[in-house]
């Protein structure tokens, strides 16, 4: 859970696709249909007969230096500055601190609660009980509002409304001790450890 | 549900965020794009090309359709097609994980569908009592598929599995799954 922006994640994926899906497909045709071939040839020709003018024209002096190679260059900056900013911004959304109280009249100073204490909280309750394995607890801020999201591996065939249920009391609890509600999602997973540590008690 | 915000954040849990083939795709544009930078300033600085020069590599492409050996040239022409039409297919697919959302009331709880699995074949292994790995459950969005495989001396309902499965799974909250059973006889293959 972070605030990885999807809709760039989408949007890349979209027009690469279709970039190679066009590219593929006309080549596939140009190598097989003569009328493709001749339109493939005709568009190449043009290009290049356009690239090779382009670069004439703006050649700078008698260099090798044209304006359309720097052009080309800067379209390719630009690229690798947008992927660098998309892979940069990436993730996020990971808060430290899950109750602000600013200072108010009445009360001497402001008061936080950080996510390591409902963290330690949360987790040694929950190390407590048999039935779980493993749990982990974090918060972000999504659209501006803090989300606790605790992570618990319970052992592997244990009812998960039962955990939901131990887990929510414990987000209550937590609640009822800072006196601030904080939304809670509570994900309950199978891991590889919750496989290891089965056990079916049986009578008889 | 009682915050708006969990709304959001069960549907980004339950929901692929394609990061990793996001990334992967970026990755391989970014090295495409130095290269090509790299091609272009050796060719601008009058030095020996890397692999080739900018306008080899339009000529070759411009050639391509008619380049030896045919058959080669449209296989590797279909896998580019068939990558992107995977990556099309990435970016408009819904991409929903293996997960369950429990009807809860103030939190959000999200279960991943192998922890649902096994907790409904607990349960119908523990009622029936059939013997350990004689119940194998497959949790889809909306079935869940029960396979019982008892002892040979041993009947088993398939009703009664179905309702034990049910209940099972009707402490879940809203989501209702249809319960499919199959009851299979030891050393048969069906």
């Amino acid at each position: 859970m972070n605030e990885t922006n999807r809709g760039v994640n989408r949007a890349v994926l979209l027009l690469t696709g279709l970039a190679l899906l066009v590219g593929g497909t006309g080549l596939v045709l140009a190598a097989t249909r003569q009328d493709t071939a001749v339109l493939w040839d005709g568009s190449w020709s043009t290009v290049i007969s356009w690239l090779r003018q382009t670069e004439e024209a703006t050649r700078l002096g008698r260099t090798t230096v044209s304006g359309l190679a720097i052009a080309v260059l800067a379209a390719l900056l630009v690229v690798v500055m947008v992927a660098v900013v998309v892979l940069a911004r990436l993730g996020g959304g990971r808060s430290t601190v899950v109750v602000r109280e600013d200072a108010i009249d009445g009360v001497r100073g402001a008061v936080v609660i950080r996510q390591g204490f409902a963290s330690d909280a949360i987790t040694r309750s929950l190390s407590s009980r048999t039935e779980i394995l493993m749990s982990r607890v974090s918060a972000s801020t999504v659209r501006g509002t803090t989300v606790l999201h605790v992570s618990v591996t319970p052992r592997r065939g244990t009812s998960p409304p039962e955990v939901a249920t131990t887990a929510v009391g414990l987000v209550d609890n937590l609640a009822a001790l800072t006196g601030r509600e904080v939304p809670a999602l509570i994900s309950i997973r199978s891991g590889a450890r919750a496989r290891l540590g089965s056990d079916r008690p049986r009578v008889g | 549900m009682a915050h708006p915000v969990l709304a959001r954040v069960v549907r980004r849990e339950t929901h692929s965020p394609r990061t990793a083939a996001a990334v992967a795709v970026i990755v391989l544009v970014v090295a495409a794009a130095i290269g090509s930078g790299l091609e272009i300033v050796r060719y601008l600085l009058g030095a020996a090309p890397l692999l080739a020069r900018p306008a080899a590599v339009l000529t070759w492409l411009a050639a391509l359709p008619a380049a030896e050996p045919r058959a080669a040239v449209a296989a590797a022409a279909v896998a580019v097609a068939v990558v992107g039409a995977v990556l099309l297919w990435l970016a408009a697919a819904p991409g929903r994980r293996s997960v369950h959302v429990l009807g809860s009331a103030a939190h959000a709880v999200v279960v991943d569908d192998a922890a649902i699995a096994a907790a409904v074949a607990e349960r119908v292994g523990r009622e029936i009592d059939l013997p350990q790995g004689a119940v194998v459950v497959g949790i889809g969005h909306r079935t869940a598929d029960v396979t019982v495989r008892p002892d040979l001396d041993q009947v088993v309902d398939e009703e009664h599995v179905r309702e034990v499965a049910a209940g099972e799974l009707a402490g879940y909250g809203p989501a209702r799954m249809r319960v499919r059973v199959r009851v299979l006889r030891r050393g048969s293959s069906r």
